[in-house]
């Protein structure tokens, strides 16, 4: 058991400062619960230990470093991968999706940090794949249907489109970003995981979308855990930030207690600590 | 500032722009344009040229005898490339339907011989060629070795195995005997006649069988998710695809195709001739068929009824290079030029493609 992993961080045999104290996971409102989660690939160790919660109608920033294991966490809620050990519960039901499809079918849904767009697909078959709409007697795909309410969407969310028979790989990086989110966001789901969802996005096509997530948090049935990288976004658009330091949760705050400097200070901090516990090995 | 440079447009070509928006008014070029940028436009046109080519040359060439000679060259190939393109997109290869293609006959032959009726039998041997499939998909898709390598292992040992059990002998294929009658004149079996031997036998085989998989790939969940399989495999895992069952399935249908083919020609030609060689090239020209029509072997995109028409042009090129009385050994010389030929329009063609934006 050692932290030498995550980003060089050699914290293993320090006990963690006051101020880094996750708060007690909590009652019944909590939609989503996930205690004591690990996951390694190989030697590299990406969750050490996370326990988080989400509420029920709460959009939760997740932050935390290039590599401390955001990512893993989303990837093992939505059923893509299995974690080495802990437990996740969903309405206080244990959860253990088998599948992406499965924990779609529980009303998980994701946007990945990758996208997982289909270059070779057009739009709307991206934003159908794996719910196709068929007609009721025939296995045949319906196309029309389909391009149709892809269009209702992305009308609905603001996205321009002159053309859904496309293949996304002739679209910009925003707008492939813009088609993944709006997959996700019309998929039914009541939690739904966005991993970097503004990461290609130009301010214009940013800002669309952090207005869809405060639309849709005043509608108040989905909850979200949103990574995020601009602190900023953070806090205007979540309710609540968790910070992921060295395989587990570092700091759990509602975002109207912290601040931009703070986040920078905890991170600046963490930074320090690593350099001087790497100097100290080194003089060693 | 009329000719902006090519770094200040790009921006421009992301945003929403009505380029394609005058859909109505379509020139004849465009037309022809958008007919030769489609995957299977530019093989189609070199096929009729060489159709056209070889009538003009050689007066027995469009003749329906003639004809009836070309659907022996080519209905069976196009079965087998139907499936090896399924496989292609997906971003699989599948050697072994050689193997299965010899093996399959040979199969039905100690099936009947065990006392079972005809229909049947191709019925279980298709069924065994199908849990050959379930084997080289599950070695590639679960056990995660490369399918040409998996594939390469069901091909020798199915040819191993034929010639092992068949003593490399050459057998009589039960079903296709031609009874001859009082007065003479000869008469095919009902099952032969169904199953290869009847003149458009293969033909309506081929033809229904292309359908069905083109319409599957192009109109049903299966074929959407062999195309996001074979285009990025990570996301669409990621997306929920059932990458492995997905795989698995098709190899399955490649080997089943492979076991018809296999039956049907033997029924024709009234033989089981246990013969890797004869296989092998099966195999190769199955390949070529795909290849030519238009699949990559990147996975991804590819299109069936191109590999019927592939199929057609390596049939017709065969064909015409025979009666023309072309050496055997020109052949395979011109049909390796032909299949350069036809994979280099193929690439230039897929590059005009996605710059024209021509789905
Ligand atoms: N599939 C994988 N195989 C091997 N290592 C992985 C895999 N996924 C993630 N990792 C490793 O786990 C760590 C955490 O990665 P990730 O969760 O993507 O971080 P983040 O999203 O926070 O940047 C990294 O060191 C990464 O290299
Ligand atoms: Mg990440």
């Amino acid at each position: 058991m050692s932290g030498v992993f995550a980003g060089g961080l050699a914290l293993a045999d320090q006990s963690p400062p006051e101020e880094l104290v996750v708060a007690p996971v909590s009652a019944h409102e909590d939609v989503l619960r996930v205690e004591h989660l690990a996951k390694s690939f190989g030697q590299v160790t990406a969750l050490r230990d996370v326990s988080m919660h989400l509420k029920k109608g709460e959009v939760l920033g997740l932050l935390g470093d290039n590599g401390a294991g955001k990512s893993t966490l989303v990837k093992t809620i939505c059923g893509f991968q299995k974690q080495d050990s802990g437990q996740m519960w969903l309405h206080g039901q244990p959860y253990e999706p088998k599948s992406v499809q499965h924990a779609r079918e529980l009303g998980v849904d994701v946007v990945y940090q990758d996208l997982a767009l289909i270059d070779e697909l057009s739009v709307y078959q991206n934003m159908f794949l794996c719910r196709e709409e068929r007609y009721s007697r025939l296995p045949f795909l319906n196309g029309a249907k389909m391009k149709r309410e892809a269009r209702k969407v992305l009308n609905d969310i603001g996205i321009r489109l002159p053309r859904l028979d496309v293949p996304v790989a002739r679209l910009s990086g925003g707008q492939r970003q813009s088609i993944a989110v709006a997959r996700g966001v019309y998929s039914n789901a009541d939690i739904l995981l966005l991993d970097e969802p503004l990461a290609a996005m130009g301010a214009k096509e940013g800002a669309m979308i952090l207005e869809l997530i405060a639309r849709l948090k005043q509608e108040g049935n989905l909850s979200i855990i949103m990574i995020l990288h601009n602190y900023v976004h953070v806090l205007e658009s979540c309710d609540r930030v968790n910070m992921i330091v060295d395989g587990a949760i570092a700091l759990d705050k509602p975002t109207a207690e912290t601040s931009v400097l703070e986040l920078n200070e905890i991170v600046v901090e963490q930074y320090r600590r690593a350099r001087q516990a790497a100097q100290v090995q080194e003089v060693a | 500032m009329i000719h902006s440079d090519p770094d200040a447009a790009a921006p421009a070509r992301g945003e929403e722009q009505p380029r394609s928006a005058p859909r109505a008014v379509l020139s004849p070029w465009t037309l022809i344009k958008r007919f030769l940028t489609m995957r299977e436009g530019s093989i189609s046109v070199v096929t009729i040229a060489l159709i056209v080519y070889f009538s003009l040359s050689i007066p027995a060439f469009f003749t329906s005898s003639n004809f009836q000679t070309l659907l022996t060259y080519f209905t069976w190939l196009a079965i087998l490339a139907g499936g090896e393109v399924f496989l292609m997109i997906n971003g699989e290869i599948d050697l072994s339907i050689g193997g299965v293609y010899l093996f399959a006959p040979l199969l039905f032959y100690e099936i009947v011989g065990g006392g079972i009726s005809l229909v049947p039998a191709v019925i279980l041997t298709i069924l065994v060629c199908t849990g050959i499939g379930v084997v080289n998909g599950v070695v590639t898709a679960i056990l995660g070795v490369n399918s040409f390598i998996t594939t390469l292992g069901t091909l020798f040992a199915l040819e191993g195995l034929t010639l092992i059990v068949s003593h490399a002998e050459q057998l009589n294929m039960p079903g296709s005997a031609v009874s001859t009658s009082a007065n003479g004149s000869s008469h095919l079996g009902t099952f032969a006649s169904i199953f290869g031997a009847g003149v458009y036998s293969e033909l309506v085989w081929a033809v229904v069988i292309i359908a069905i998989m083109q319409i599957a790939l192009t109109r049903t969940r299966w074929g959407l998710h062999t195309i996001a399989v074979g285009s990025n495999r990570i996301a669409a895992a990621e997306a929920g695809v059932k990458v492995r069952l997905v795989v698995i399935r098709n190899f399955m249908v490649c080997s089943s195709l492979a076991g018809l083919v296999g039956i049907m020609e033997a029924v024709r030609s009234q033989s089981i001739s246990p013969d890797p060689s004869s296989s092998n090239s099966v195999l190769l020209d199955a390949i070529a068929a795909a290849v030519i029509g238009g699949t990559l072997l990147a996975g991804g995109s590819g299109t069936i009824v191109g590999a019927f028409i592939g199929a057609l042009f390596l049939g017709v090129l065969q064909d015409g290079l025979a009666i023309k009385g072309v050496n055997a050994d020109y052949l395979d010389f011109y049909l390796g030029i032909a299949i350069l030929f036809a994979m280099l329009i193929n690439v230039y063609v897929g590059r005009v493609r996605r710059r024209t934006g021509v789905g």
